[in-house]
Parts: C-alpha cells; sequence; structure tokens
C-alpha cells in the first residue's frame, strides 16, 4: 500500500494562498486504503482533497419505509482531480454532495473536506458548489447577484466590484450585467451560478448538472471551463447525467446506484473491456486449433483470422503461437463508453 | 456586514412580491377612501365632524393592523421554506456563513419589510386624519369648561396619538413575524400559515386565559395550569392593541410614550427569545 501521507509538489498559487497546512487524512482500515489509493494524479502520490469513510444517509419517515440514500460508501478524491461521480435520478449522489458541504448531516460514517470535517466553516473559504439548476434572487441584475455572493465573503466594496466584472466577462456575461435575472436564459443564469462559485478561487468544486438543459454552445463553454479548472490544479466534483461531459473532462469516475457506489476507477481502467481483439492474414487452419486454448472465441473471415483474448497474459501466449504462421494484421484493446458501462451496471444491479 | 446583506435581500425579494404589494395597496387605497365616510355612517350619537374624524381613525387603524397582520404571516411563512425551494440556501450556505448569521438576516429582513409597508400606510393614514381635520370642529364638553356646552372648537390637525397607534401595530406584528419565523423553520407554510394564526388569537385573548388561569377562576386546577402555561408562553398581543384608548380622549394612559417604551422592550424580548430558539434548531437542519 502506498502511504498517502506524501504530498505533491504544489503550483505557486497553491502557496500564496495562505491556507494552513492540512491536516493528513489517515486511512481507517486496510480495507478503505485498498478502495480510496487506486489513483494518484500522473503516479504522484497527493493529499485527499475529500474523504469519505462508510458514509450512511438515511432519512427520517415510517420506519419501514427507511430506506438508505447513501448506504456505507468510501471514496476519496485527490488534489487537482477532476472526480465524476453518476448514477441514475435518486442514486445519492446530491445527498453525498450535501453532505459533503455541510448542508446535510450523516446518519454514520465520516466525509472529511480539504482535511476537515464536511461543513466546517473555515473550509468553506476554499470551496464552491453550483447547485443543479439554480436559481437566484430574480429581481436582481446580474452584477447584483455575484456582488450578493461577495460580500459573503466579506470583500470591500473595491474588490467586490473588481470581482464582479472580472467573473461577469469570465463567463461571458459583461454586456448583461445590468440585466435583471428574471430576463436571463437557463444558459445565462447557469453562467451566473459558475460566476458566483468562482468567486473565492476554490480549490475544490461541486459541480451538479452544470451542463443539464444548456444549448450546444453554452454546454462546451462550460466543459472547456471545467477543463481549464482541472489544469490549473483545482479539484471537481462533477456530479452529471451528461456521460459525454465526465468522459472528456474526469481523469476518474465513481458510478453511485441505489446509495452504493458500484464501480470507482480512473476512466481507462474503468473502459478497458478487458478483451484484446487480435487479426491475422493468411492463417493456416492448424493455427485456428493451436490458438483455441487462450482465446474466448475464434472467428474466421475469408482471409481474416479474428482472436478474441481475456487476459494479457493469452495475448502473449496467442502472439507466441502465431509466430511465422500468418500475417499479424493488427492488436486492438476493445473500450466500451462510459455510457455503455454505466447502462450495463445499472442494469445488472436491477436484475 | 453578511447579515445585513442577506437582510438586504430578503427586503428587495419581499418588496416585489405581488401579494404583499396588493396588500399595501388596497389598504392604501380603502384608507384613502375612509376620507369620504361621515357621520352618516357613524352610529355615534354625537354631532359634529369630530365623530367622522374618530371614524377615520378608527378604520385607518384598524385596516393597517389587518393588512400588516397578512403581510407579516403571508411573508414569514416562506422565508425559509421559499429558500430551499429556489435552492438559494444552498449556494448561500455553502460560503462561509454561519446559520445564525442567514437566520438573523432573514429575521432583519423581514422585520424591515414590515417597518416600510407599515411606515407607508402610516404616512398615508397620518396624512388622511390630518386632512380630515382641516377645519373640523368639536363641541366643547361641559368637563373641559366646567359649563354647560357653550359652542364649538377647532380639532387638533396632528394627533401624536396615532404615530404611537402606527408604531403599536408595527410592534405587534414584528412580534408575529419571529413567531412564524421560528415556524418557518420546520414547518411548511401552510401549516404554519394556521399555526401562526393560532397563536396569534390565543395572544390577543390574552385577557381571557389570565382571567381563566387566575385564582377566582371555578376551573378545575389543571386547566388553571394548562392556561397559565399558554398565557405564559404566547407572546401577550393585546398588550398592541391600544386603539380604543387613543381613539377617546376620555380614558388616558398617564404616558403613551413611557407605554410605548415598555411594550417595545416586551416585543424586543420575545422576538429575541423566538429568534434564538429559530437559531437553535436551525443549526441542526438538514436543508
Amino acid at each position: 500500500m502506498r502511504s498517502l501521507y506524501v504530498a505533491r509538489p504544489l503550483p505557486a498559487t497553491e502557496f500564496s494562498s495562505g491556507h494552513p497546512t492540512q491536516k493528513p487524512i489517515k486511512p481507517a482500515s486496510n480495507e478503505w486504503s485498498e478502495v480510496t489509493d487506486s489513483y494518484r494524479k500522473g503516479g504522484v502520490i497527493v493529499a485527499d482533497a475529500i474523504a469519505v469513510r462508510n458514509l450512511t444517509k438515511v432519512y427520517g419517515g415510517a420506519l419501514k419505509n427507511r430506506v438508505p440514500a447513501v448506504d456505507n460508501i468510501s471514496f476519496t478524491v485527490a488534489e487537482g482531480e477532476i472526480f465524476g461521480f453518476i448514477g441514475p435520478n435518486g442514486a445519492g449522489k446530491t445527498t453525498t454532495i450535501k453532505i459533503l458541504l455541510g448542508l446535510l448531516f450523516p446518519t454514520s460514517g465520516e466525509a472529511e473536506v480539504l482535511g476537515m470535517p464536511a461543513g466546517d466553516i473555515e473550509t468553506k473559504r476554499r470551496i464552491s458548489y453550483l447547485p443543479e439548476s439554480p436559481y437566484f434572487y430574480e429581481h436582481m441584475t446580474g452584477a447584483e447577484v455575484i456582488e450578493f455572493y461577495c460580500r459573503l465573503f466579506r470583500m470591500g466594496t473595491a474588490e467586490r466590484k473588481a470581482k464582479t466584472q472580472e467573473l461577469l466577462e469570465r463567463v461571458g456575461l459583461a454586456e448583461d450585467g445590468h440585466r435583471t435575472l428574471r430576463q436571463y436564459s437557463k444558459g445565462m443564469l447557469q453562467r451566473i451560478g459558475i460566476a458566483q462559485a468562482l468567486i473565492n478561487d476554490p480549490d475544490l468544486l461541486f459541480l451538479d448538472e452544470p451542463t443539464s438543459g444548456l444549448d450546444p454552445i453554452a454546454h462546451k463553454d462550460i466543459t472547456e471551463l471545467i477543463s481549464s479548472l482541472g489544469k490549473q490544479g483545482k479539484t471537481v466534483f462533477l456530479s452529471s447525467h451528461q456521460l459525454g461531459d465526465v468522459e472528456t473532462v474526469c481523469d476518474r469516475v465513481a458510478i453511485i446506484n441505489r446509495g452504493k457506489i458500484v464501480k470507482i476507477g480512473t476512466l481507462d481502467d474503468l473502459l478497458r473491456a478487458g478483451r484484446t481483439v487480435i487479426t491475422f492474414a493468411k492463417a493456416g487452419s492448424d493455427l485456428v486449433e493451436q490458438v483455441k486454448p487462450y482465446a474466448e472465441r475464434v472467428s474466421a473471415d475469408g482471409e481474416l483470422v479474428r482472436v478474441y483474448v481475456e487476459s494479457e497474459e493469452n495475448v502473449h501466449s496467442v502472439l507466441d503461437t502465431a509466430r511465422g504462421k500468418a500475417t499479424l494484421v493488427s492488436v486492438l484493446p476493445q473500450r466500451q463508453t462510459l455510457e455503455d458501462l454505466f447502462v450495463e451496471i445499472v442494469r445488472e444491479v436491477r436484475k | 456586514m453578511i447579515i445585513w446583506s442577506i437582510a438586504k435581500t430578503t427586503v428587495g425579494d419581499a418588496l416585489r412580491k405581488k401579494v404583499l404589494q396588493i396588500f399595501l395597496v388596497v389598504a392604501i387605497g380603502l384608507i384613502i377612501i375612509s376620507l369620504s365616510f361621515s357621520q352618516t355612517l357613524s352610529f355615534s350619537s354625537r354631532a359634529g365632524s369630530s365623530t367622522d374624524i374618530m371614524l377615520v381613525k378608527s378604520f385607518g387603524l384598524g385596516l393597517m393592523a389587518v393588512a400588516a397582520w397578512l403581510i407579516s404571516l403571508v411573508m414569514g411563512v416562506s422565508l425559509i421554506p421559499q429558500e430551499i425551494e429556489r435552492r438559494t440556501i444552498y449556494t448561500i450556505l455553502a460560503k462561509p456563513v454561519k446559520r445564525y448569521e442567514f437566520i438573523v438576516g432573514k429575521y432583519l429582513g423581514a422585520v424591515l419589510t414590515l417597518a416600510i409597508n407599515v411606515a407607508i400606510m402610516g404616512v398615508v393614514f397620518i396624512a388622511v386624519c390630518v386632512f380630515k381635520a382641516m377645519g373640523a370642529e368639536q363641541p366643547v364638553t361641559p368637563e373641559e369648561t366646567g359649563l354647560p356646552l357653550v359652542g364649538m372648537q377647532q380639532v387638533g390637525l396632528f394627533d401624536w396619538n396615532m404615530v404611537w397607534g402606527v408604531i403599536m401595530i408595527f410592534l405587534q406584528f414584528t412580534v408575529l413575524t419571529s413567531v412564524v419565523l421560528l415556524f418557518s423553520v420546520f414547518l411548511t407554510p401552510t401549516v404554519n400559515f394556521f399555526m401562526g394564526l393560532g397563536v396569534y388569537i390565543v395572544g390577543v385573548m390574552a385577557p381571557l386565559t389570565e382571567t381563566l388561569s387566575s385564582k377566582e377562576s371555578q376551573l378545575h386546577p389543571v386547566l388553571k395550569v394548562f392556561y397559565r402555561v399558554i398565557h405564559i408562553i404566547v407572546p401577550n398581543f393585546d398588550k398592541f392593541n391600544v386603539t380604543n384608548t387613543l381613539l377617546h380622549p376620555e380614558t388616558h394612559i398617564e404616558s403613551m410614550a413611557k407605554y410605548t417604551g415598555i411594550v417595545t422592550l416586551y416585543a424586543l424580548f420575545y422576538s429575541l427569545l423566538l429568534m434564538l430558539l429559530a437559531v437553535i434548531i436551525f443549526r441542526k437542519k438538514e436543508v
């Protein structure tokens, strides 16, 4: 097991932010460590931005109907990582985010954000949140809304004005800052939501369905923004149904269903179908028989022979066997889309 | 700064609520219409235009009380649930905002909204009273002169009692606002509306609960204790009801300013207590 206590070299911006050194998160058990320590960005071990241990949330109500919204989940998100959190409706995504923000309280288990217990008021200076389909005070103009949120960070007048202007420009609303939100389209409201989430130049952003219901231009702008945040070393916790977006921008993904994490890992790990297709030409009939013990399936198509192999070891065995007996055309590892994997997992669980 | 920002936003939001605007406009309209009220509508046996003025004052104070009652209830019940429904509370509490700052900000905003509404109605009401008093006369009573009725005298244009009356209305519904704010932390708006209404009715009937729980009461001791508890817990809204005293010169309060001071302290005490309870409950409230 790799240690969690080795920090990556921080970029200059993080040194200048003046944040106190974070307490490293100690793994609670071996099992926990195995689940959570499976990924470290670029092979470098970094501190955890989010650590969730055996988290359970059961909502109140009639005793017999008490189904856990989140059921004993554990995971970590490394600093600087763009982490996708996906699942069907009612899977427990928003509940998890709300617990991490301190808006809900866990029934059991622990949740830590930037090394502090979830909901810590000082940590909130370093994080931000964009809820799904956010609504703001409609009577206010775009600029007034951003100024209002700036005040919540106790910014002075000059700083507030400058920050508002900067953010409106950043999200492409500089020309519309004087209009009331009542006159804004859904895409513009989402941009205001993004702007309010960037006020404090956060180290960690929670984005809940940031691209839902947006037109293609706004959609593209926001996915590009998320990617750029990742490049700046920000940690992004992205909950989304837009699996294409998650596949494009995320380093690592967790799939949650009925309150349980059913799959977690890097996209490469998750989407590798675990199968390689080796294609030969000019293969003799004896070769087909010779490779069969290593193959899941062998199919002949005219001159071409396709060998479907499950493990890497068997790939080598097939290649060794075929050496000098056929012409190698291609060796292609098969890859699923995130959508295929998601549908497959959710259906399996439903069965 | 945070509390003030939340309060200002709450005021801006509330003042744009159509339903509250309707209450305000209707109340102002009716106060202005009351200018045309005359003794012909009055059941007073006393002749003279001073009875017209009394009618306008009585009607105006009553109408303002109803409007302020509706405004505080309708605004108060949605204070917190609306923030949850709109999800604005999530973005606010995800920022370094303490939960008590949010609650105090919302309450302050609601009280300011009430103050603005009552002030607007109050200014119109007092202007209407002044206008009605122009050139009006009242009979000089034998008590004042020591002689049999000798004639008429000019009615004073500005009646300070009406200012105290407006202040009392504001204080009364400040307390009701804090009651519904407390309920809005854990009740739905509809339930809260009826709970707020219930508390107000019981509070207005404070003299009755006091009598029922007194030593002289013939009730069963358990019931007496029950009424005593109700009397202590529920704010005494009757304390603020001084309309009759203000309208009838023959019933004097020694010092209206002193009485207003005491009632202000009473309102402040109840408001702070209820807000403290709201803060304590909201600390552990899941949103």
